[in-house]
């Protein structure tokens, strides 16, 4: 019994022990014509070891820009980002990202694409190939090993984005719209998928959406950001046990909620302010 | 050309008919040709017939001094391509790689691709003479212009998201060069290199024209000088054919190459 606990690597059913990210104060500009302008203003976040939390907010509300700076892409801000006490300054296969575009190699098979991910590692190469066909299974893509990308429809090139997100096994798995240029149908399946890859792998997750109702659906708390400077508005608890219904009545009010929140922005009377100039040019 | 143009759209069956239906045009001209000469209407010295042209290259090939010339100019076109080719690949990777190197050289680079190859001619001619020297250095000139392009617009165009992915995954030098940048840069450099080789071989010719004591060019404008015009257009012949198997035989590589990309 003993042997077996201890024989098995780091345990990926259960709760990880770590991926806690830590955000204080975090504040980014960018030079836009000489003229500084912030896209993030004061931005504090805790995401507990495990969880997953998604993050909505009107375009150019600086979510992309949040998740540019935690991967590590980009690392000229003001504030702290650390993921488990270690302060972000560069990438680090502790941090994994999948994009909108899945960002495939098209010369490379699906197998090749997500075995990219394990060279720098010490991952031993014999192991490798077992390791790539694990997440390929984890991802429902078994048999389309040696397909190239452009071989694959949308939905399986994200999927395969995302086992080769997982493959270095991330403290903390970041995805950016993954499923923004999905159809809806699409969307709904990769979103289930989604689901039931973070409840075996138990990583810590932090996905930036548009969508409000993805965004309930994953997130065990959801992030609404509000623009022009990128801020945390508010911070919604869903608290419902995975996997989840998607005709919860529960989901269905905050999403209510959220939308009227986001919609009825100050930047909605403004807008009103200006469509009849508009119209006369 | 056409053929090669839709591939993807091409039936078997199409595929079966293309060869024969290529034919066509060719024979054709040819029939007219002969034709045109039985005619009488103009004196057989100035337009030979194609069946005298085929004797001509036959005895050509029979002395040997054919298979002499064409391997005068091969090996002209392979030694000045490799040099061409392989400065070119470096020059160009140079100026897109380095902010400071395209600076320097980008713009000259740009006026100097401007000018047309045989421009160079008088001047390389007043530096190396006419012999072997000259005829590389065309060559030279000829394929590095358009590799060195295609490799500077092959390495600009890798999307800055490739990069981003493997500073993600920490991807090593030798493996962002091997496994990415290169592959990425490939098929511009592949349909650059067969640029070059159909420019190198057109210009090789015509400096040969120009000045030259050997090569199938040389052998034409001989041909001209002793009022041989089968000889002439035997040269013709031959250099067509070469050209064409060139840009076949590059083109294939080309596809090989780009196999990927086939969305």
């Amino acid at each position: 019994m003993i042997h077996e606990v201890l024989a098995r690597p780091a345990p990926a059913g259960a709760p990880a022990a770590s991926g806690a990210l830590a955000i204080r104060d975090l504040h980014k500009s960018f030079t836009i014509g000489g003229a500084p302008r912030t896209v993030l203003e004061g931005i504090n976040l805790d995401i507990r070891p495990g969880e997953f939390v998604s993050i909505v907010g009107a375009s150019g509300c600086g979510k992309s820009t949040l998740l540019r700076l935690i991967v590590g892409l980009d690392d000229d801000y003001r504030g702290e980002i650390r993921l488990d006490g270690e302060r972000v300054s560069t990438t680090s296969l502790d941090r994994g990202i999948v994009f909108q575009d899945h960002r495939l190699f098209p010369w490379m098979t699906l197998e090749q694409n997500i075995e990219l991910a394990l060279l720098n590692t010490d991952v031993p190469k014999a192991r490798r190939a077992q390791i790539v066909a694990e997440h390929i299974a984890l991802v429902n893509l078994t048999g389309f090993e040696k397909a190239y990308p452009h071989q694959l429809s949308g939905g399986m090139a994200q999927r395969a984005a995302i086992a080769r997100a997982l493959v270095t096994e991330p403290k903390l798995l970041l995805l950016d719209e993954p499923l923004g240029a999905l159809d809806a149908l699409t969307r709904v399946r990769v979103q289930n998928e989604l689901q039931r890859i973070w409840m075996t792998q138990r990583s810590t997750m932090l996905m930036v959406t548009h969508d409000v109702e993805e965004a309930l659906y994953l997130g065990d708390r959801v992030v609404v950001m509000a623009p022009d400077p990128g801020r945390i508005r508010r911070i919604v608890e869903v608290d419902l046990p995975h996997p989840r219904d998607r005709a919860a009545p529960l989901l269905h009010r905050l999403k209510d909620e959220i939308l009227a929140e986001l919609t009825a922005a100050p930047s909605a009377p403004s807008n009103l302010v200006h469509l009849p100039g508009r119209e006369v040019r | 050309m056409a053929s090669a143009a839709l591939p993807a759209l091409a039936a078997p069956t199409m595929r079966r008919r293309a060869p024969l239906a290529s034919f066509l045009a060719p024979v054709a001209l040819l029939v007219l040709w002969q034709l045109l000469c039985l005619s009488g209407a103009f004196p057989p010295q100035v337009l030979v017939p194609p069946s005298e042209v085929a004797r001509t290259l036959w005895q050509l090939a029979e002395t040997g001094e054919l298979q002499r010339h064409v391997g005068e100019s091969m090996t002209r076109l392979a030694l000045g391509f490799a040099i061409g080719a392989l400065a070119g690949l470096a020059f160009g990777a140079a100026i897109a790689l380095s902010r400071l190197a395209e600076v320097v050289f980008g713009p000259f680079f740009f006026a100097v691709w401007q000018v047309p190859v045989i421009a160079f001619v008088p001047m390389l001619v007043i530096f190396f003479g006419i012999d072997e020297q000259f005829k590389v250095a065309i060559v030279i000139l000829a394929a590095f212009f358009p590799v060195a392009l295609a490799a500077f617009d092959g390495i600009r165009g890798v999307p800055r998201a490739w990069f981003e992915v493997a500073r993600v995954y920490r991807t090593r030098l030798p493996d962002l060069i091997w496994r990415i940048l290169v592959p990425a840069t490939l098929p511009a450099v592949v349909t650059g290199l067969r640029v070059a080789l159909t420019r190198a071989w057109v210009v090789l010719i015509a400096a040969e024209l120009l000045a030259a004591d050997s090569g199938i060019g040389q052998m034409m404008e001989m041909g001209r000088q002793m009022f041989r015009i089968d000889v002439v257009l035997a040269g013709v012949v031959v250099s067509g054919v070469i050209g064409f198997l060139l840009d076949r035989g590059a083109k294939a590589i080309e596809r090989r190459a780009s196999r990927w990309r086939a969305a």
